[in-house]
């Protein structure tokens, strides 16, 4: 799979999910930007952020560490995270 | 690869014994009560002491330890409303508001209510709270009046609460197990319930230096456990805990070696939670990082309180998320930490009577 893995694809599919997850209704993918800060200019939280983790661990079949949710800031840094877990698989 | 063989192969499925969290809401009732709960993370608290008098003095007081007891009080409404305004202003939503004895400054507390609607006192219901100030009140009740005369030094101190409180739908008792007045809890209770009261648990956490003999141990802790399952049991109505509450807060060890504490004083990270927004404000309204947490001053090792708790397994949500009974008995605790903390939210029928081990912490 990780092949096939379009970054573009899957950030967009990133950022479905916490618009989607964490009920961001004014949000749109096309207007999320990848590199938001997440907790810093979005305001997410922990429990925001197990949320998402979990379904993200459903879609991709990867196993996410929860020490990890600091690396994950940002979409892209989240799209970058999945990738190279599924790189390593 | 495709992705039909990824997701056969990954650790997401009920072969390996870890369930994806889909299938894990599949559940109906897991499914209603998650969506109830989540209704909540936007919770985020901090911890002001409001004042350093208080009106009695007990044994095994958190508050009079160490250096915050010594803080210069500032009782000027107006300082109190800029850093209500502020904490809005960096996020807080929900305040707690303890030390060493909050009714003593009833205008403070109106200041606070008016700035942050959320929020929760600590009291030892001495004194009644105006009902100007809208926030939960929890009464502390350290065992029967006896037990109270002795290590409280107060005198018919839960007639007192219990008429200070009656009907008022702020009110939630909070008793707080020690290793010598477990048994208590059954009159106790009992005297709660039968003036319609509410009541939770707490565990007597030793503060750091005790040596005193309340601080639990093995046997005391199996008892409180047996217990507090008897009281859930006897009176749902009253009684605002669940299984997994009780199984929790009565392992041989502390909650922070269990689930690993996520308040400052003991997770240097500030990259997201607690560990970056939380601040526990002495009664000068200053903040220290390094002692910040809901009880400062008490022994992480022994460390068990319902205020811990709340935070701590609350914020434990992705190790939950494995098992259908281990998330059922997480959504109880959850549901049982919003009843206890929030005013209004109404706890529904525990999921999971079965006693769940806490999962693991991962290696």
């Amino acid at each position: 799979m990780s092949a096939c893995v379009d970054q573009e694809a899957l950030i967009r599919r990133i950022a479905e999910i916490i618009i989607f997850e964490l009920k961001l209704e004014n949000m749109t993918p096309e207007a999320f930007a990848p590199d938001l800060d997440l907790v810093d200019e979005l305001g997410v939280d922990s429990m925001d952020m197990a949320t998402v983790v979990l379904v993200l661990q459903d879609e991709y079949g990867v196993a996410i560490d929860e020490d990890d949710y600091p690396k994950l800031g940002s979409i892209r840094k989240i799209a970058d995270y999945i990738r190279q877990n599924l790189e390593n698989k | 690869m495709n992705q039909t063989s990824t997701l056969a192969s990954s650790r997401c499925n009920t072969e390996s014994g870890i369930w994806k969290f889909s299938e894990i809401l599949a559940d109906a009732a897991v499914r209603e009560r998650w969506e109830k709960v989540r209704k909540y993370f936007f919770l985020r608290e901090s911890s002001y002491d409001m004042t350093t008098r208080c009106n009695i003095r007990c044994d095994g007081c958190y508050y009079y330890e160490g250096q915050k007891q010594f803080a210069q009080c500032n009782e000027n409404p107006k300082a109190w409303q800029e850093l209500m305004s502020q904490e809005k202003k960096r996020g807080i939503t929900f305040v707690v508001l303890a030390g060493a004895e909050p009714s003593l400054v009833p205008r403070i507390l109106e200041t606070c209510y008016e700035e942050v609607s959320l929020g929760c006192i600590a009291t030892n219901g001495f004194i009644r709270i105006p009902e100007s100030v809208g926030y939960r009140i929890h009464i502390s009740v350290w065992g029967n009046d006896r037990t109270s005369l002795r290590i409280r030094r107060a005198k018919n101190l839960l007639l007192k609460q219990l008429d200070n409180y009656q009907n008022d739908p702020r009110a939630l008792f909070v008793y707080t197990f020690t290793r010598n007045n477990i048994d208590e809890a059954h009159e106790v209770v009992k005297m709660i319930a039968g003036h319609g009261g509410k009541v939770t648990f707490n565990m007597f956490s030793a503060p750091v230096g005790y040596e005193g003999n309340l601080r639990h141990d093995l046997k005391s802790l199996d008892l409180t456990r047996r217990v507090m399952l008897d009281l859930l049991a006897q009176y749902p109505e009253n009684v605002i805990y669940s299984t997994y509450n009780a199984v929790a807060h009565t392992q041989p060890s502390g909650l922070h070696q269990i689930y690993g504490c996520s308040y400052p004083r003991m997770n240097p990270s500030e990259d997201i939670g607690l560990g970056r927004s939380f601040r526990q404000y002495r009664a000068d309204l200053s903040w220290d990082r390094e002692k910040a947490c809901c009880v400062p001053d008490t022994d992480c090792n022994d460390c068990r309180h319902y205020a811990s708790g709340s935070a701590v397994v609350t914020a434990r949500l992705h190790r939950h998320a494995t098992q259908p009974d281990t998330f059922r008995s997480w959504l109880d605790y959850v549901d049982t930490y919003l009843a206890v903390w929030v005013m209004g939210y109404k706890k529904s029928d525990n999921l999971c009577p079965e006693q769940v081990e806490p999962p693991q912490r991962p290696e």
